[in-house]
């Protein structure tokens, strides 16, 4: 510290007001989101070995490399700092079944950057999820893999792992009944085993406890609410009630990882709360359409892509309340 | 029963709680500036006419004589210390870039004592005229910050009545202190002053907001109103949420009265006037005592200063001797503020006078906003919660930047009053309130007649 003399004749720099933020910034917000799924992602590697490994790296590198390019194009600096592209890798990493190749992965990741976000303008412009775009284009692209890949978790057992491939619960359920699927869910470890990821799915969506753990962070810093969450389920529940097989429903799949990160994206969810409740409630229901009368076992990635469509309108139909107007009394 | 156990009234929608950073100087009683060595009292120091000079270059003035006569709708200026009075230019103004000023350099000797202000019996009993004008004369204006002129904020338009006077003592900005040291040194002038008011406005009616932050300060005030307990008028003290912008009138009218002042109205629409208790204060001062407003305290603060303080001093002292009373800039200062650090604007230099209008001087370090530039809006939703009016700061940024402000219209721009709540929270830093007054001025501009598009 240093005092200036009597007559302080220095230059200072104006800014426009106000003068002081609140410190949140887009990039804190996914490095926190991108932090919060790495117990997930670990998990993931823990119990599918290497193969998961590369298709994570595979994934994220994809992303990255894609922003670049993409913003290049379009003549723009690429922020690859901001953490963005990382998280889209890493969210379609966490989706794939974790048998499928890595140069698919990679493939797959870039389509989500380049026809998923850059083409619509980058960051904040685009209409649909990027990762779940590239998620769909790796559904038309390579089904195989993308519906043969699982396999059995094996935790910690990073050499020697068995490429031998396994259904997933709601695979079993589709194809096979209620028994099926409650056969492999009554697996390693009963409901604890399903909890902590003992059974086949993708890399990221195997451990509900840590998705939850994750999604609670994010909602403790209140990067997001639980309102389109809560009306995912919701949603998923009403439709499913009547099956039988509601709780499989609610607990398998993709639904925690799409209903605490997919769906609350911002740049592809409504901001009022009223548009929240309808979308989530809308993509709980799409998820449970299409998981009970489907081609698909799983429904959520496409629940979320079709919801996603409507946000410019829900964000229209459901906008805040003017005070002056409406004249609310506080 | 105390305001501590009395119910804490607020506004509805919004609002942010920043970390208020009023420690500094909280607890630092009032301190008076030495006399400078000059002052620069500009001829504008609000909206309006510039003031008209009544004194020339070389004159000797005494602190307290009137300087320049108020232009129509304005104040006169008072010479806030005594000495000879400069060559009348053009100088840096805080708000003007630059702009005409009387400069005034300290002398003593021979007719430089200050004009006194005895006491005026009578003062208690006088007449509406009679008070506004003493109010005008004594060249007092909104001291909250508008710097609009008090006289005419009491005067109502024809066939506008109102039944409430609120006096502000919220002090929501963050940092500043200056209104909560004077509610707890100068009580008894601002209860006489605000009784005054409601008697020009002719208001039973009178409220004394103050934020529950400041519960001492509410506390005194009360015991005051008890002691010298005003006929003719029904004040009371209601203790208001310490949260962001309560002390803006909307907010203020709302959290107070439940009322809600309709889109580019006044206050007055709702049957009330607002105004600040360093105004009441100065207006006690005017009518009592016919003394003009010649200091202000203003807190000297943030942390670029060495010794934070709550400074009275003179109209048209420079900003570098505030700063020098407070033991100087620190080096790592890179922004200076006038004003409260959400709705102040940042100065380039300390050359510039205190105007009427200023209760803070905030030194801030760092880099400051969009220096870094910003980015896309991410459609997160922050500023639609944090608008106190339900206006969409998102959807207008996204059409003043696509070059389309007059579609900006159905979203709300011409109400917001640009309280900056929106960019205080917006995770992409983009200067929100600024694309606000674009569309603003944009659609201001157009022809008169239009449908809302």
């Amino acid at each position: 510290m240093s005092v200036a003399p009597a007559i302080d004749r220095r230059r200072f720099v104006v800014t426009p007001g106000p003068h002081l933020r609140s410190g949140e910034s887009t990039s804190a917000i996914m490095w926190w989101v991108n932090g919060s799924l790495a117990p997930a992602a670990a998990w993931g590697v823990a119990v599918f070995g290497l193969p998961a490994l590369a298709v994570l790296a595979a994934s994220i590198a994809g992303a990255l490399g894609a922003e670049w390019i993409g913003m290049r194009m379009l003549g723009r600096r690429a922020a690859l700092g901001d953490g963005s592209a990382f998280c889209t890798g890493l969210l379609l990493a966490l989706t794939l079944p974790p048998l499928v190749p890595p140069w698919a992965a990679l493939l797959g990741a870039a389509f989500a950057i380049l026809l998923g976000k850059v083409i619509f303008g980058g960051l904040g412009y685009n209409l649909f999820n990027p990762a779940l775009i590239g998620r769909a284009f790796m559904m038309a692209s390579f089904p195989l893999a993308m519906t043969s890949g699982w396999a059995p978790p094996r935790p910690l057992a990073l050499h020697g792992f068995d490429a031998v491939t396994t259904p997933t619960p709601l695979m079993a359920l589709k194809e096979h009944g209620l028994d099926a699927a409650t056969r492999l869910i009554a697996g390693p470890g009963g409901w604890a085993g399903l909890a902590l990821g003992l059974r086949p799915g993708s890399i990221g969506e195997v451990s509900a406890v840590l998705v939850l753990a994750g999604a609670a962070v994010l909602v403790a810093r209140r990067i997001i609410g639980l309102t389109i969450p809560l009306a995912v389920f919701a949603g998923t529940w009403a439709v499913t009630a009547f099956s039988g097989a509601a709780w499989i429903h609610l607990l398998g799949g993709g639904l925690w990882l799409g209903a605490f990160y997919m769906a609350t994206d911002y740049v592809t969810s409504p901001m009022s709360r009223g548009g929240k409740l309808v979308f989530g409630l809308l993509i709980g229901a799409l998820t449970g359409v299409i998981r009970l009368f489907g081609g698909y076992p799983e429904g959520i990635c496409y629940a979320i892509l079709i919801a996603n469509a409507l946000v410019p309108a829900l964000d229209l139909w459901f906008r805040p309340r003017r005070v002056a107007i409406a004249g609310t009394p506080s | 029963m105390t305001v501590s156990t009395i119910s804490i009234r607020t506004f509805g929608a919004g609002g942010i709680h920043p970390d208020p950073h009023k420690e500094a100087t909280v607890g630092r009683p009032i301190e008076t500036l030495p006399i400078p060595s000059e002052v620069r009292l500009p001829l504008s120091q609000h909206l309006g006419p510039p003031a008209v000079p009544v004194v020339k270059k070389g004159d000797i003035v005494r602190r307290g004589q009137k300087i320049a006569e108020a232009a129509e709708g304005g104040v006169p200026l008072h010479a806030t210390i005594s000495g000879k009075v400069k060559p009348i230019d053009k100088y840096p103004h805080p708000t003007l870039v630059t702009a005409p000023a009387i400069v005034i350099a300290r002398a003593a000797g021979e007719g430089t004592e200050p004009l006194e202000f005895p006491d005026n019996p009578g003062w208690g009993v006088l007449q509406r005229e009679a008070l506004l004008e003493r109010i005008r004369e004594a060249g007092i204006v909104g001291l909250g910050g508008a710097a609009f002129p008090t006289w005419r904020k009491l005067t109502l338009p024809p066939g506008v009545t109102v039944d409430t006077l609120l006096v502000n003592g919220a002090e929501c900005e963050p940092y500043l202190t200056s209104d909560y040291r004077l509610m707890l040194a100068e009580p008894v002038a601002i209860v006489h002053g605000a009784v005054l008011m409601a008697r020009v406005l002719g208001v039973h009616s009178v409220v004394l907001g103050v934020e529950s932050d400041k519960l001492d300060a509410a506390e005194v005030l009360e015991a005051t109103l008890h002691q010298l307990a005003p006929t003719g008028v029904e004040a009371r003290v209601q203790v208001v949420e310490a949260r962001y912008p309560q002390g803006a009138e909307r907010q203020l009218v709302a959290a107070l009265t439940g009322r809600t002042v309709p889109p580019r109205a006044l206050p007055s629409a709702v049957g009330v006037v607002v105004q600040n208790v360093a105004t009441a204060a100065a207006v006690y001062q005017a009518v009592r005592y016919r003394r003009p407003l010649l200091d202000r305290i203003v807190t000297v603060t943030g942390p670029g200063i060495v010794e934070p303080r709550n400074v009275l001093a003179p109209i048209g002292t420079l900003l570098s001797d505030l700063v020098s009373f407070c033991g100087g800039a620190r080096e790592e200062t890179t922004r200076v503020v006038v004003g409260g650090p959400m709705m102040g604007r940042a100065v380039p230099r300390f050359d510039l006078p205190l105007i009427k209008g200023m209760n803070g001087l905030v030194l801030l370090t760092g880099r400051g906003p969009f220096e870094e530039g910003f980015g896309p809006c991410i459609h997160c939703g922050r500023c639609l919660e944090a608008c106190p009016l339900g206006l969409e700061p998102d959807q207008v940024s996204l059409r003043v930047e696509a070059g389309h402000p007059l579609e900006s219209a159905p979203f709300g721009a011409e109400e917001c009053y640009e309280c900056g709540s929106c960019t205080y929270v917006c995770p992409a830093a983009r200067p929100l309130v600024q694309f606000m007054q674009v569309a603003k001025a944009s659609l201001r501009r157009r022809t008169p007649g239009r449908s809302a598009a």
